[in-house]
């Protein structure tokens, strides 16, 4: 997206990188048993409403019961992502060296498999975020939601599209990393796909079967309300999870940036993209909890394996210091951001150009 | 059990049953040496023991052996090794003393802030300064320090199976009040006609009955112990005190055995080569100390994963066993085991080795 940037001299982005460098230093000389709480106890939580919610499943004869552990079902699956998962696996808590709480090796309640999610997310969109053919989470290969993208006629059932694939949010994660496309297009042998369908294929079984066999069977005569609470937490989880992440990359005003721009860049211009690519949401404390502080998505980018938590208080100064850069900070509430996502959806599925050539560079000429 | 354990283990995620179980009993998990401390008690001027209980999941270990403890200090989890005595006969009742060293993370949590009902964790036991053969000849037990620890096992177990010793234990500390076990090993000594126990104190004036005074030296050596090159030695203590007596009696006595409780070091300089030990590859290195791992040993040929080599994405993160590594960007050392080093921004700061 081309919008009207200050551009920035390499020495003022050199100055601007010591300045989020030195932020991040004073912050991680803070981490300690406060973080190991906190994190114990969002476990804790979820750990609590997941038993509370299949256990109110279970007695679903009374209406009620069923409403109210579908949620909680739903809230323990969101905390169990978000919070705990997605940060968790971003190395946040690795400095505790709980073997549980290794974001190496953690594993969450959702049909991808946590290997496939730290290679698409944490190191290709991490690092390339925003970076057109690099950072696959632009549109997930399915949608086209910058006029850069190549239009072609199937993008006009994109309105359905999207509404389809935030439903199956958690199926499409789960093969993002098999890149069916290239498979397709004979850019991907039988072999490898199968190599890599193994482990993709066994962890969405065990999803299937823990969600929608064990559990409803266990509650015999219930099987039928405990098997549709289960599916309706995950369609609840998929639905949040999505809106969250679409609101973090896909407002108005982010850029997309050109595969060049990654060449030799400095870690002033790096910080400068991860702000530019991204776009927060404002809220309360508990609204940035369930989003697993994705609401903070830009110092989530800048600071990725800091205790999420923590970016509430870092976001104070990170949006005074992007003031007295120039640097545009976009952040805004969920319904504001939201529909600025359900626009560029909609806007995009027909035939679009970019407004301007896109600024890419925040250099100086 | 263990059939129904195997029956559900493809149901079953031990964080979930670790949390639940722990719940109803601290120690309780589904597959790791956890133990409950169940009594403390102060042993000397600086060094607590602490009484463990650890659940079904521990192997046990021998006499003179040593266990990886590992404990919550500031939120993160650290792990030292510790000489336990044994206190039942299963193995599952423990007891560790560590003494407090200054500026100590582990030994000053330990000592200071453990109490009845924490939970630590322990790893498998190690170490070979255990008594096997079974026509021993007469055996010297030098101790210095916390390295009274392995040698209060040793002689408690034969105590407690009724062998019959044949033993001298010459037991260094500073002062008196440092001393542990005193009136235990006396009394022993008193019940026991193969037990000889001397105390050396090197910063005491006056002494009392049975105390010495001294570093460890030849002459003094002889003097409490004359038939010293018929002796089987064990040593245990700091570095330098090993160091010291591997020296004086090494070649001159039938046998010896040490183990030092070394200090770890960490090397400030990012000059000259260390050697990096990859286990999983089981390869050795030698790479220079001043470049992140990753480079360096990418230099040498490998390929280890990475992703955005720049401190970010943790795909490089692999497990580091021992060593000291330095954070290139904001120049923090870390000499703890990790699960996750991340090489594109670390350089070796001692000799390493990585689970690559
Ligand atoms: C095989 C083995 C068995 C051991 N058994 C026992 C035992 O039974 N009881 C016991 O109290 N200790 C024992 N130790 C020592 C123990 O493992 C720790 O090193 C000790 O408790 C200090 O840990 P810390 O975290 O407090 O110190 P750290 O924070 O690791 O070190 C702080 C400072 O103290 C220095 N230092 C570390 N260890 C020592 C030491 N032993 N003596 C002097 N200075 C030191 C370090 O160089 C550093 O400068 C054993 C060590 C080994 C290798």
């Amino acid at each position: 997206m081309a919008c009207a940037t200050k551009s920035l001299s390499p020495a003022t982005l050199e100055a601007f990188g010591a300045e989020l460098d030195a932020l991040r230093a004073r912050t991680v000389a803070k981490i300690g048993s406060e973080d190991a709480r906190y994190i114990r106890r969002v476990v804790k939580v979820q750990r609590y409403f997941e038993v509370a919610g299949r256990v109110l499943l279970f007695a679903s004869i009374f209406p009620p019961a069923w409403l109210l552990g579908t949620l909680l079902l739903g809230l323990a699956k969101i905390l169990d992502n978000m919070e705990i998962g997605h940060n968790v696996m971003h190395g946040q808590y690795d400095w505790m060296r709980d073997p549980h709480l290794n974001g190496k090796t953690y594993e969450w309640d959702i049909a991808g498999t946590g290997d496939n999610w730290r290679k698409t997310h944490n190191f290709k969109h991490h690092t390339y975020t925003n970076v057109r053919g690099m950072d696959d989470d632009i549109g997930y290969g399915l949608l086209r939601l910058f006029p850069e993208q190549r239009w072609r006629p199937f993008y006009l059932a994109q309105p359905l599209v999207a509404i389809i694939f935030a439903l199956a949010f958690e199926w499409g994660v789960a093969i993002q990393d098999l890149e069916l496309g290239k498979y397709f297009a004979g850019r991907k042998s039988k072999a490898q796909m199968r190599a890599e369908w193994q482990p993709v294929a066994r962890k969405m079984r065990r999803q299937i079967v823990k969600d929608y066999v064990i559990f409803p069977l266990l509650a015999g005569p219930f099987f039928l309300p405990v098997l549709a609470g289960n599916f309706v937490a995950n369609i609840i989880r998929n639905l949040w999870t999505y809106t969250v992440i679409f609101c973090g990359h896909f407002t108005a005003d982010v850029h997309l940036f050109p595969k060049s721009v990654v060449d030799n860049e400095s870690r002033g211009h790096w910080y400068w993209r991860q702000i530019l690519g991204s776009s927060n949401l404002r809220g309360g404390k508990l609204f940035h909890v369930m989003t697993g502080n994705l609401s903070h998505q830009i110092e989530h980018h800048l600071f990725p394996d800091i205790p999420a938590w923590r970016y509430e208080a870092i976001a104070r100064e990170v949006r005074e210091i992007c003031g007295r850069y120039g640097i545009p900070y976009n952040t805004g509430r969920m319904s504001v951001q939201f529909s600025q996502v359900v626009w560029r959806i909609l806007r995009h599925s027909l035939p679009s150009r970019p407004a301007r050539l896109p600024s890419v560079t925040p250099l100086a000429a | 059990m263990t059939s129904l354990r195997r029956y559900l283990q493809p149901l079953v995620s031990p964080p979930v049953f670790d949390f639940w179980a722990s719940r109803f009993s601290p120690a309780a998990s589904w597959d790791r040496v956890l133990a409950k401390v169940v009594a403390r008690r102060v042993e000397s001027r600086d060094a607590v023991t602490l009484e463990l209980r650890a659940n079904r999941h521990f192997k046990g270990l021998r006499p003179g052996q040593h266990v990886n403890v590992t404990a919550e200090v500031g939120g993160a989890r650290l792990t030292r090794s510790y000489s336990p005595s044994l206190l039942s006969a299963d193995g599952r009742r423990l007891s560790i003393t560590v003494r407090q060293v200054d500026g100590g993370k582990l030994s000053t949590q330990l000592c200071q802030n453990a109490q009845v009902g924490d939970v630590v964790e322990l790893g498998a036991a190690f170490g070979d300064m255990t008594w096997t053969d079974t026509a021993p000849g007469s055996r010297l037990l030098l101790a210095a320090g916390s390295g009274i620890t392995p040698m209060i096992s040793l002689i408690r177990s034969a105590v407690t199976t009724g062998t019959a010793l044949d033993v001298d234990l010459v037991y260094w500390a500073r002062r008196r009040d440092e001393l542990c076990f005193v009136d235990e090993l006396r009394d022993l000594a008193t019940r026991m006609p193969g037990l000889r126990c001397h105390f050396v104190l090197t910063r005491e004036t006056e002494l009392r009955d049975g105390e010495h005074a001294g570093r460890p030296n030849q002459e003094l050596l002889l003097r409490l112990v004359p038939d010293l090159a018929h002796r089987q030695v064990f040593a245990c203590g700091p570095d330098g005190f090993v160091e010291t007596v591997r020296e004086l009696l090494a070649t001159r006595v039938a046998q010896f055995h040490s183990e030092s409780f070394t200090p770890r070091t960490v090397l400030a300089a990012a000059t000259g080569t260390v050697r990096v030990e990859l286990t999983r590859s089981r390869r050795t290195f030698e790479i220079p100390a001043g470049m992140p791992l990753l480079a360096a040993l990418e230099s040498q040929g490998l390929r280890p994963a990475y992703g955005c080599r720049m401190g970010l994405c943790n795909t490089c993160a692999c497990g580091k066993s021992a060593g000291s590594t330095q954070n290139v960007v904001d120049g923090s050392t870390d000499a703890e085991p990790t699960s996750a080093l991340r090489i594109c921004v670390n350089r070796a700061a001692s000799d390493l080795i990585l689970d690559l």
